[in-house]
């Protein structure tokens, strides 16, 4: 069943022309930089640190290193974390 | 705009300290508690900024998870102004001297009265401080300057004009008193002759000798009543005197148009009060316009002064009154007849007091353009003796 609609909403946005995060609920990504990350759509924290966030996500873990992090804003489905940026991981686990 | 209304309301920067501090995150956001600039300072401890609204929510989330929190500032307005109201002594000092000079500088300090015998001086401050104008009164609450020098200009009597002037804390009133020149009494020896071309109609002669009889004649400038008596080769001066009453005629033309219509007040008004701040006028008090169909409105403003400086704020008094458009017209005996009355004013100007109107008659009278104009001639008998001095003849 699971299948099937995740089959449905990829003909969706391959043939309707509709943004990928809004049809299959994936996180939306904007940086700028190294300076800000803006992650929308995730599930909440699973650990934070100076160096190190890991944010859960609909399916498998964001994992963004770093120095210096600061959370400037962090709401049910949005965060903007502030630093240095070095990388930012997928993990499906 | 959200960072705005934090400071508006106030919140607190406050360390978590204990292990998990993502689960506390997450239960934060589930409870709808908003959290912001969240430091990591080491492994179990957090630095977090929280509203001062939601620090009892936080702290039940903290007890059911076995955490501390540790309040380390507390930043905003409500914090803010707690910290200046310490200083309460050097606020209120500084905004009651702001207030004193405020008060002070529309005050009135002095006045001034220039142009005035001491008589009229006294009588003046007295009517002043009748109107309320005294040293210590406020400005703003009397009357403006105009409507001062209106009110005293009624009120003193032998004053021709006062004219009133404020220089900020004080006023200048200028005086300009009405001067009753003293009827002199010539003595010396004169004539008496006639002021304007007249028939005589009696003659009442006191001293000298007099020249005309009734019914003559006379031409402006000639002569009444010689102040030479006695023999023709040695003649005696003396000063004429006498009642010569002489038969005038006058002629006065008036213009009395039909149809005039006239804007009188009902006696209806309304007032409203307003504040100008810098120019723009917020009202006060009175807000409805009464509801006249005809008005006119007349406005006073009354700036208010801080030390020299006109302040942007300013008093403003509206008046509204009702006013009625009246037509008036006149068939054309009407007019005529008003005309005559309006005549008989205008010619009780020119003659003295002591005249009698012995006749009047019209004597021409035409309606053009919705006028009707009228020349009136009166026979008017007055005194038209004057007297004319006799030049003191040297070397006889």
């Amino acid at each position: 069943m699971g299948k099937l609609r995740q089959q449905v909403s990829k003909w969706m946005m391959q043939n309707l022309e509709l943004p990928a995060d809004v049809v299959m609920d994936l996180p939306r990504i904007t940086m700028i930089g190294q300076l800000h990350i803006y992650i929308e759509n995730h599930r909440g924290v699973k650990a934070f640190s100076n160096e190190q966030l890991t944010l859960k996500l609909k399916q498998g873990t964001l994992v963004i290193k770093g120095s210096e992090f600061v959370i400037k804003t962090i709401l049910p489905e949005e965060i903007l974390l502030e630093g240095t940026i070095a990388s930012v991981d997928f993990e499906n686990d | 705009m959200k960072s705005k209304w934090k400071n508006v309301k106030g919140y607190v920067r406050v360390e978590i300290i204990g292990q998990e501090s993502s689960s506390f995150i997450n239960k934060c956001i589930q409870s709808g508690i908003q959290i912001w600039d969240i430091h990591p300072l080491d492994k179990d401890r957090v630095l977090v900024s929280i509203s001062v609204t939601e620090v009892r929510k936080v702290k039940t989330i903290l007890k059911e998870n076995k955490l501390k929190i540790r309040i380390k500032e507390k930043k905003g307005t409500p914090f803010l102004l707690k910290r200046m109201w310490k200083r309460n002594g050097f606020i209120l000092g500084m905004l009651s001297f702001i207030f004193v000079l405020f008060l002070l500088s529309n005050m009135i300090w002095n006045i001034n009265v220039t142009g005035a015998n001491p008589k009229t001086e006294y009588e003046l401050r007295k009517a002043a401080v009748e109107i309320g104008v005294t040293k210590g009164k406020f400005i703003f609450l009397l009357p403006n300057v105009r409507e001062i020098q209106r009110e005293l200009t009624e009120k003193m009597e032998n004053v021709t004009w006062i004219g009133v002037t404020q220089h900020g804390t004080s006023y200048r009133f200028e005086v300009v008193e009405k001067e009753i020149p003293e009827t002199k009494q010539t003595t010396g020896p004169r004539h008496l002759v006639a002021t304007k071309q007249a028939v005589i109609h009696s003659v009442f002669v006191e001293k000298g000798q007099p020249v005309v009889r009734a019914n003559d004649y006379v031409k402006k400038g000639s002569l009444l009543v010689s102040g030479l008596i006695g023999k023709e080769k040695k003649p005696e001066l003396v000063s004429a005197k006498g009642e010569i009453w002489g038969e005038v005629w006058y002629q006065t033309e008036v213009e009395v148009p039909l149809n005039t219509s006239f804007q009188t007040y009902t006696g209806k008004y309304k007032n409203r009060h307003y504040v100008s701040l810098f120019g723009l006028e917020l009202p006060v008090y009175g807000f409805s316009d009464g509801e006249f169909q005809d008005k006119t409105e007349t406005l006073n403003e009354t700036p208010l002064y801080l030390a020299k400086w006109k302040m942007p704020i300013s008093y403003i008094k509206k008046e509204i009154r009702e006013t009625d458009g009246v037509k008036r017209s006149y068939t054309k005996a009407e007019a005529i007849e008003v005309g005559k009355q309006m005549a008989k004013k205008e010619l009780a100007k020119k003659v003295p007091d002591d005249a009698k109107i012995k006749g009047e008659k019209v004597w021409q009278q035409n309606v053009s353009n919705g006028k009707v104009k009228i020349t009136m001639l009166y026979q008017v008998i007055e005194n038209i003796a004057s007297e004319q001095p006799i030049p003191i003849q040297q070397g006889e």
